[in-house]
């Protein structure tokens, strides 16, 4: 008798339980802290974005004023000036703000068509799913580079908006597909099972029971997405097919790249600014992969 | 399903998909703001005969539809149209260039493969070495760098500083070089910057790849069976993990070909190699949209070959591949 409680107890124990989303932040987070270098990415990040937020109060001149054109880091400026004259620490320190806005408001779009698309193709299967990822393979196929080009040039828009719709636009298909495999293995399980039996409506299974399942995935592959839309942003922009009038890390590369013999400042420091915060988010978005124990390989 | 069925099928799926891309191409075009005719006559201000003209040669008084038609028609058959930009069929404006990107690209592809492949098995191999953190943490930068920027700054230190090697192009222009050989290793001077540049970022990617890719399979129990046989270590690493590890590196190498000719694109202008990728550049600055058409129809031909042979290669080489 008190053998058999005491297996009773043993099995209690074993049973698995659903630990409370701020347990799981916390497991989360214990992960992370682990990382040395995810910590130090996260840390960069934090900066990044303070120094954005931030600009306007620690800058030290207004970008609007102008000095001496082209001369080296002083003192006074610390990062020298530029080809018209602007204090390039200033300039450094207001990129950020678009270049974050640029990497953000790519995700965001990314996201939205992404996990739309990797939901509906995941869940429901069938034609749907075939069609959907028709389109996808298509899209992932694209040479990007070429086609925000195109669509760039063609369009005329030298609008900072104009780019960062495209390249959501054309960013989406890794997230579709990897939502998609994610939903296709979790409306098999028994939890789904259950939710249906009880009457659930799909799109209540699929946005209250499988999607949070997903976010972790999601939130990852937002991450290590972020950079690149930076990137190509500031490679745009140095191209020629960016808006030559804000004052992206791009668009003062472009500049100084005319200039490259006589004033290395100016392509030295927009350059490491761009490298530094890429640098945060990969470096983050490899310790949150690990800390969430999410894989990204494979298609 | 046969493996024979699978690429045939394979092969038949192609066909949508270039149409597809097609109509894409088309209609970014077409939906463009602004009049075509007007684009194609370039900067100049074109009288109403030229616009005239311009629209009754490139057919832009018919329907949308069938000048669609019209332009697959000439595609199909090899013809990309005409540049009037340029003044020449745009087929020959782009075949003499075909031969710069590929030696670019193929020179920095089998470099950083070569490099990707040692450092990776090594790291995977000996787990949490100083080899393994030190060739992570530098691809972890070498993917964090800027290709276009470590491109300029690459530039003034090698080019303007040191004078060590050529700025731009391919090879010196006005010198009577003695022997083919040392033409030859003029050029190579041109293509040591450009190539370098590709082969960092590159090889980032690959070794990092590669590298969990190993991770992945030495903890596969066909290498503890291997290992209990009695097989050396090298045997068990090279016969055994490396080409299974391999698998997933090389189609994702295929995949990237969008990826990689992107990168091209923007160190090919920045060096002024004249490739296909400078030419894109070039092109789309002049909004010459003919041309324009006819290379992105090019590259996408391209990626969408490299894609399929990655995937027939995939199902050849391994077995376990299920043919949906």
């Amino acid at each position: 008798m008190s053998s058999n409680s005491r297996v009773k107890t043993d099995e209690k124990t074993e049973e698995p339980y659903e630990p409370s989303r701020a347990t799981r932040l916390f497991i989360v987070w214990r992960k992370l802290r682990t990382s040395k270098l995810a910590v130090t990415g996260f840390g960069i990040v934090l900066l990044v974005a303070t120094l954005a937020l931030l600009a306007p109060v620690i800058a030290p001149y207004s970008p609007e004023s102008f000095f001496l054109t082209m001369r080296p880091p002083t003192l006074t400026h610390l990062f020298g000036t530029d080809t018209i004259g602007r204090d390039l620490l200033t300039l450094v320190l207001y990129g950020a703000r678009i270049s974050l806005y640029v990497g953000l408001g790519a995700v965001f779009i990314e996201i939205s068509i992404g996990l739309t698309i990797g939901m509906i193709s995941g869940y429901f299967g069938g034609k749907v799913d075939e069609i959907l990822m028709r389109i996808t393979d298509l899209v992932l196929t694209l040479p990007t580079l070429p086609l925000l080009i195109v669509a760039v040039a063609v369009f005329k828009s030298k609008d900072i908006n104009t780019i960062v719709l495209v390249m959501g636009i054309f960013g989406w298909p890794f997230m579709a597909r990897v939502v998609r495999s994610e939903f296709l293995a979790l409306r098999e399980t028994l939890f789904v099972e259950a939710a249906r039996s009880m009457g659930a409506s799909n799109w209540r299974i699929i946005l209250r029971h499988i999607l949070p399942n997903v976010l972790s995935t999601v939130i990852v592959i937002a991450t290590m997405d972020i950079p690149w839309y930076i990137f190509w942003e500031a490679t745009l922009t140095f191209l020629g097919f960016g808006d030559p009038t804000s004052a992206s890390w791009g668009v003062l590369l472009w500049r100084g790249y005319l200039y490259l013999q006589d004033a290395w400042w100016i392509i030295t420091f927009p350059g490491l600014a761009l490298f530094f915060t890429s640098l945060g988010f990969n470096l983050f978005g490899d310790g949150l992969r690990d800390a969430l124990d999410v894989t990204t390989r494979g298609r | 399903m046969t493996l024979r069925t699978y690429v045939i099928r394979r092969l038949i799926l192609v066909v949508p998909t270039l149409l597809l891309i097609s109509i894409a191409i088309f209609s970014i075009v077409h939906l463009a703001p602004g009049d075509i005719a007007h684009a194609i006559a370039g900067r100049r201000t074109p009288s109403r005969e030229v616009m005239e003209q311009i629209r009754r040669e490139y057919g832009l008084d018919q329907p949308i539809p069938v000048q669609y038609l019209t332009w697959l028609g000439k595609v199909v058959r090899g013809d990309l149209g005409f540049s009037y930009l340029n003044n020449a069929p745009v087929m020959s404006l782009i075949a003499p260039r075909i031969k710069y990107t590929a030696e670019l690209m193929l020179v920095a592809e089998v470099v950083s493969m070569v490099i990707a492949i040692v450092l990776g098995v090594i790291a995977a191999v000996k787990h949490y070495s100083i080899v393994d953190a030190l060739s992570s943490l530098g691809a972890l930068i070498g993917y964090s760098l800027p290709d276009f920027w470590i491109a300029l700054i690459a530039i003034l230190v090698f080019s303007v500083r040191l004078g060590w090697l050529p700025i731009a192009g391919v090879s010196t222009v006005g010198i009577e070089f003695p022997s083919p050989f040392h033409a030859l290793l003029d050029h190579l001077r041109y293509l040591v910057l450009p190539a370098s540049i590709l082969v960092l970022g590159w090889t980032a990617y690959l070794f990092r790849m590669v590298r969990s890719s190993m991770l992945e399979v030495m903890r596969q129990d066909y290498i503890l069976t291997a290992r209990a046989k009695g097989l050396r270590e090298r045997v068990v690493i090279y016969k055994h993990a490396l080409r299974n590890a391999l698998l997933p590196v090389i189609t994702y190498e295929a995949f990237s070909m969008g990826f990689l000719l992107s990168g091209a694109a923007i160190i090919e202008s920045i060096f002024g190699w004249p490739g296909l990728g400078q030419f894109f550049v070039l092109i789309a600055h002049r909004r010459d949209l003919p041309t324009l058409m006819g290379l992105t129809m090019i590259i996408a031909v391209m990626v969408l070959i490299a894609n399929l042979c990655a995937d027939i290669a995939y199902a050849i080489v391994d077995p376990r591949i299920r043919y949906e």
